[in-house]
């Protein structure tokens, strides 16, 4: 009843933001010397997983349009010269993604190197974190998943400040945020409440010719809580307290600070393109586990296609159980350490490898199509990624085909 | 009316024939310092919504345009399509919003004129009026 009923309101949110698109879109042209503009992005996938034992970021054995379709749109207001308001709103078919307001910032522009934002921006993470619902602007349908995936919140509420300088070779940019986010985001599959403050980072971007860099680092004091298992751990983390068990106690706290390190090199010219990046992600609560990842992508253009081939990976480890409640004592305490063991025992790993190639068709300057496999494989005992229904029966390995529209207006 | 028609597309194979022959570029510029000179690359960033140390703003012709894709193969060194694609990035990222399009070069000459400050490319054997100043050639 309950999933009908955000079914429901989604088909709502999506039939309304259809029909803002086509009240906009007989305007559009007319305003383009107007103060107000309007633009929009939208894309349907489907796919498809070969395995029946699994899901993959949503996608199972049937095909299925409603894990990453979505609409978006976007209202640009100059106040003067210096000043705008930009708002972004997104209808998404996705369970793991909740519609509504992505972006509303006011911008205010001193000079052409200089820009401060105010409001709900997307946080800009990886490269491609504030545009992941945009598809048209990347080649892959899904971007490399053993990066993407990491837990998230696609936006905060907070000040951004970037400047800009150019020599006569290349272009550099700096930018520098602070802000919160106090939400919903989803860790290994679980729905939690997270609050987070003091959510900051740095990004630095070159130009060079063909080539563009980007480095960053992001940290912020996370704290998450919701759903039975969380309350689970929260209480037994308190009894282990009382007991004198603190270095335990400890590690099973759920909230810390969590790191972000991020660099991409990016080379392209008009045959070929090559994309890398690599992450690592760290944080010191219990359940969201220490990182690495990185992906790389070589594709050829032969317009108006494009077909590429990548390999992304990844590795995930958590934190070394303490060891202060002692073993063989007292049966109570073997209890307590079972226990307390069998919560490390339980945490989901994710790592995983995945290689995907695929081809994408510009078919108007504003319409693109693509085509995509993955081959995904996970380590043995991992989730890897995967919702996995059947443990026994899923080897850990499966197909994701899709297939997908991206449009831009 | 055969006739006509035959002349039509006579013309219209010389007039792409032309366009073909000349794929030397030419960037030109409403400004008053008529010294200014600027690289590839310069050119490159203006177009794609950089900033320079100058008071200049690109125009650009649409995305089927001949000029405009000569335009991406000898200066931008992209592909239409990737071009769209970074485009798309900039703007709903909320960073930069791609130049304003102008159909066609005749239009975009009348546009260079009346507007200063703004820059565009062009064939390089455009008739360029006397007020504008070529900042950069690529042949």
């Amino acid at each position: 009843m309950i999933i009908q009923e955000k079914n429901i309101s989604r088909n709502i949110i999506i039939s309304g933001l259809i029909s803002l698109t086509l009240f906009c879109f007989s305007d559009v042209y007319a305003e383009q010397d107007d103060k107000l503009q309007f633009s929009g992005f939208a894309r349907v996938v489907m796919g498809h997983l070969d395995d029946e034992n699994a899901e993959y970021i949503g996608y199972g054995n049937a095909i299925s349009f409603d894990q990453q379709t979505l609409l978006g749109l976007q209202a640009d207001f100059q106040i003067t010269d210096s000043l705008s308001v930009t708002g972004q709103v997104i209808g998404h078919t996705g369970t793991h993604r909740e519609s509504g307001l992505e972006w509303l910032y006011l911008s205010y522009s001193p000079s052409k190197s200089l820009q401060f934002k105010i409001g709900r921006q997307r946080t800009p993470f990886f490269n491609y974190s504030d545009i992941i619902d945009v598809g048209f602007a990347y080649p892959w349908i899904t971007t490399p998943q053993q990066v993407y995936s990491s837990f998230f919140f696609s936006s905060f509420d907070g000040v951004m400040a970037s400047y800009e300088f150019a020599g006569k070779e290349f272009i550099m940019n700096f930018e520098g945020y602070w802000g919160s986010f106090d939400g919903n985001i989803y860790v290994a599959n679980d729905e939690v409440d997270a609050k987070v403050n003091d959510l900051r980072g740095i990004i630095s971007n070159l130009s060079y010719q063909n080539w563009t860099f980007r480095a960053s680092y992001h940290q912020t004091d996370a704290m998450v809580s919701g759903g039975i298992r969380l309350a689970e751990l929260s209480l037994f983390g308190a009894q282990l307290r009382q007991l004198g068990f603190t270095q335990s106690a400890d590690s099973l706290c759920l909230d810390g600070l969590s790191e972000f390190y991020q660099i991409s090199v990016n080379y392209e010219n008009l045959n070929y393109f090559i994309l890398t990046e690599f992450t690592q992600v760290t944080a010191e609560f219990l359940i969201a586990p220490k990182m690495d990842s990185y992906f790389v992508s070589a594709g050829y253009n032969f317009y108006p296609f494009t077909s590429y081939i990548s390999v992304a990976n990844n590795r995930s480890e958590y934190g070394q159980p303490a060891t202060d409640i002692p073993i063989g004592v007292a049966p109570e305490l073997d209890a307590l350490a079972f226990g307390y063991q069998a919560i490390f025992g339980q945490l989901s790993l994710d790592s995983s490898t995945a290689v995907t190639l695929g081809t994408r068709w510009d078919w108007k300057s504003n319409i693109a199509f693509k085509a995509e496999v993955t081959f995904i494989e996970g380590d043995s005992n991992d989730r890897a990624f995967f919702n996995i229904k059947d443990t026994q029966n899923f080897d850990r390995e499966a197909t994701l085909y899709q297939l997908a529209m991206e449009w831009v207006f | 009316m055969k006739a006509l028609l035959c002349l039509a597309a006579l013309m219209s194979m010389i007039a792409s024939f032309s366009v073909q022959a000349t794929d030397s570029i030419v960037v030109v510029a409403n400004t008053q310092d008529k010294s200014l000179n600027l690289n590839r690359q310069e050119v490159r960033n203006l177009f794609m919504g950089g900033v320079l140390p100058y008071e200049l703003t690109a125009v650009a012709l649409p995305p089927s345009n001949q000029t405009r894709v000569i335009f991406n193969t000898k200066v931008v060194g992209l592909t239409e399509s990737r071009i769209q694609s970074y485009w798309a990035q900039m703007r709903f990222s909320g960073r930069k919003k791609p130049p304003r399009e102008i159909n066609n070069e005749t239009l975009l000459i009348e546009y260079l004129k009346s507007h200063p400050g703004a820059v565009a490319y062009l064939p390089a054997d455009t008739d360029i009026p006397e007020q504008l100043t070529v900042l950069f050639e690529i042949r």
